[in-house]
């Protein structure tokens, strides 16, 4: 009976250590570790909008979020209808023309908007990554996120969502379904 | 006493201010705003939303076909006096024989939905007579039922429509074309399995009552199972049928517009299944547009010559297809949507040569309210105007006369602002969280007759105004 007590005791140690890595995988990064860089796409059909990195020892994985009103871009009473809206829309084909969904699409809110969420790998140079596509909708105005990773699509996905709900960005979104 | 003067001088420039912003908020009562052009006659169309007028010389009448948007959000369903019914908004069909005496003949009611979810926003006629397979003594139009379907009607007693066909299942229409010669008619439409709201489908309705599926048709990245990302939807095409061999697609509404020019032939008898490469196969070009502005309509004018270059030894004449964007946000929302001319006699280099916008501080229009910009043409090709002049939609700016015998410098030569009415809905922009709304008209489309009057129609429930041309704007039509 003494001599198990060494295998029990790092038994739970083993268990611990492998809860402590699990929570700090699941612990969502807080919007404080996201810092604002320059909108990195050209000039398209829509004004620029905000662009957000978050690094990897912060996120879980390098992840980027550009997010930007698109005003008069939704249909007034149906919202966003489908998963073929959030590929048409979220702009994730700013980040490659070259992108293919993972699966289906989920429901999604953001900042009291309702809209969906889709997962996708898309072609870079350096090789695929995961990008996540969001598109909410308030009357006929249209909120498209995209946003790119190097990690599996859950952890981005997660990264992306934690990043939304932050009150800063809450308030941002609200203010620039406006047009302000 | 310098200050008291210097303050008494601010507050004055401040009411003069004030005067100047509030005088061009349009009042009822007011005047129309016109030159050059003259309302010859109204109809209220009921105070529904309205999109496409079509005007058909039906035996010895004329009748306007009218299609509208839904209802809105204070008035879903208004009451077709009529029936004494709320009737979900559809298609008026007006008889405007005599049109200072317009006289409603019926509405037929649309799907159910407010503003672009609902009503029967697209019309086109067809004599049965012209039809290969059609019925002689009938006179088929064809709508479209909201998203959600197309139909045809059988409208030789304009009072007394009976439905012919209807092909449902859709996820959305729009500005479709239908060739009288032949029935091939390109429908824009939403099959559900493609990845775009708004593609080609085409239908052969030679004999309307037995309707046979041609072929889907879009652009490659819309068919469906593609990935990755997809183009910008169709707005609607304009044949020139089999002797012209082209159809030109407009792609776009305000934004990443472009035309597309495609061997009609190809479209039809080529390969059918929807793979990039037969997608790709009838496209002869496409151009686009700037990322600021999209496609509403294609109008081709094949041909034109050109006083300029009579004497040079080649491009004498030239094919001109003019291009007129969509404005969608209400006062100035967006970049300025507008109209513009490509040559596109060298079909493989289409080229944009000129353009043409009202010169918003003619009438402060991003001031007054609702839209402003341009949103469609006339499409008739009859003598009376067809190369000659083009009768612009603006919006808030009314409808635009131009003369476009020298396309690359097309100039205004007539326009006309309806007065609003109280049936003139609001348009609202949000300002720190709370709407502020605004009444003004918004000329929303736009059609000639063979006898050369002008139809416009109202996108905020103003009705249809029935106009003429007058003096400078009449000579260059060469009317008496």
């Amino acid at each position: 009976m003494m001599r198990s007590w060494p295998s029990i005791a790092a038994m739970f140690l083993a268990l611990g250590g492998l809860s402590a890595v699990a929570g700090y995988e699941m612990a969502p990064p807080r919007a404080a570790q996201w810092h604002e860089i320059a909108w990195p796409f050209p000039r398209d059909g829509w004004p620029a909008g905000r662009a957000f990195r978050c690094g990897a020892t912060e996120c879980g994985a390098d992840v980027e979020v550009y997010l930007r009103p698109k005003l008069g871009f939704c249909n007034c009473d149906g919202g966003v209808a489908d998963d073929d809206e959030v590929d048409r829309v979220s702009d994730v084909d700013m980040i490659s023309p070259r992108f293919a969904p993972l699966k289906a699409g989920d429901v999604i809110d953001v900042a009291g908007m309702l809209g969906r969420i889709r997962a996708y790998d898309v072609e870079m140079r350096g090789g695929m990554r995961t990008a996540i596509g969001i598109a909410v909708s308030h009357r006929c105005n249209l909120m498209a996120v995209a946003a790119q990773g190097g990690g599996e699509a859950a952890r981005v996905r997660r990264a992306v969502l934690t990043f939304l709900q932050s009150q800063e960005i809450k308030n941002w979104a609200v203010v620039a379904m406006e047009g302000r | 006493m310098g200050g008291r003067v210097t303050a008494v001088c601010c507050t004055f420039l401040l009411v003069l201010l004030a005067h100047a912003a509030s005088a061009q908020q349009p009042k009822i009562g007011d005047p129309p705003e016109a030159s050059n052009m003259r309302l010859v006659g109204t109809s209220d169309l009921q105070a529904r939303s309205a999109y496409q007028p079509t005007i058909h010389h039906q035996g010895d009448r004329w009748i306007a076909y009218i299609g509208h948007h839904g209802g809105t959000d204070d008035i879903p369903d208004p009451v077709n006096p009529m029936t004494g019914k709320a009737e979900p908004n559809g298609t008026s069909i007006v008889d405007v024989t005599d049109p200072a005496h317009s006289r409603y003949l019926r509405h037929i009611p649309g799907q159910e939905g407010k503003y672009e979810s609902g009503g029967a926003q697209m019309v086109r006629i067809c004599d049965g007579k012209d039809l290969p397979k059609g019925d002689r003594n009938a006179v088929y139009m064809l709508r479209t039922f909201g998203s959600e379907a197309h139909e045809i009607w059988n409208v030789a007693d304009p009072a007394n429509p009976v439905l012919v066909t209807r092909i449902g299942g859709l996820k959305d229409t729009h500005k479709n074309f239908w060739e009288c010669s032949t029935g091939i008619a390109f429908l824009v439409s939403g099959a559900p399995d493609w990845r775009t709201r708004r593609m080609t489908q085409i239908y052969d309705f030679s004999d309307p009552a037995h309707p046979v599926k041609i072929r889907d048709f879009g652009l490659p990245g819309q068919e469906p199972g593609a990935t990755g990302a997809v183009p910008t939807e169709l707005h609607g095409p304009i044949s020139t049928g089999p002797q012209g061999n082209r159809v030109y697609f407009g792609y776009g509404t305000n934004k990443g517009g472009f035309l597309q020019i495609v061997d009609r032939d190809k479209l039809l008898n080529g390969p059918k299944e929807p793979t990039p490469d037969n997608l790709t196969f009838p496209e002869i070009a496409r151009m686009p547009l700037s990322a600021m502005n999209g496609a509403h309509t294609v109008f081709p004018m094949l041909g034109m010559p050109i006083a300029e270059f009579v004497h040079d030894k080649d491009g004498k004449s030239r094919d001109i297809v003019m291009i007129v964007d969509e404005a969608i946000l209400n006062e100035c929302g967006e970049a300025r949507q507008m109209v513009w001319f490509a040559d596109v006699t060298t079909e493989t280099r289409p080229m944009m040569i000129s353009s043409y916008t009202v010169p918003e501080a003619s009438g402060s229009f991003c001031d007054r309210g609702g839209r402003f910009g341009s949103h469609s043409s006339n499409e008739s090709m009859a003598p009376v105007y067809y190369k000659k002049l083009a009768f612009i939609a603006f919006f808030n700016a009314g409808v635009r006369a131009l003369d476009i015998r020298d396309p690359y410098h097309p100039r205004e030569v007539g326009y006309f602002i309806p007065s609003i009415t109280a049936a003139t809905d609001k348009r609202c922009v949000t300002i720190d969280g709370a709407d502020r709304c605004k009444v003004a008209i918004q000329t929303n489309n736009v059609e000639t007759d063979e006898r050369g009057y002008i139809y416009a129609v109202d996108r905020a429930n103003t009705g249809l105004h029935i106009l003429e041309l007058t003096g400078a704007a009449r000579a260059v039509a060469g009317l008496p």
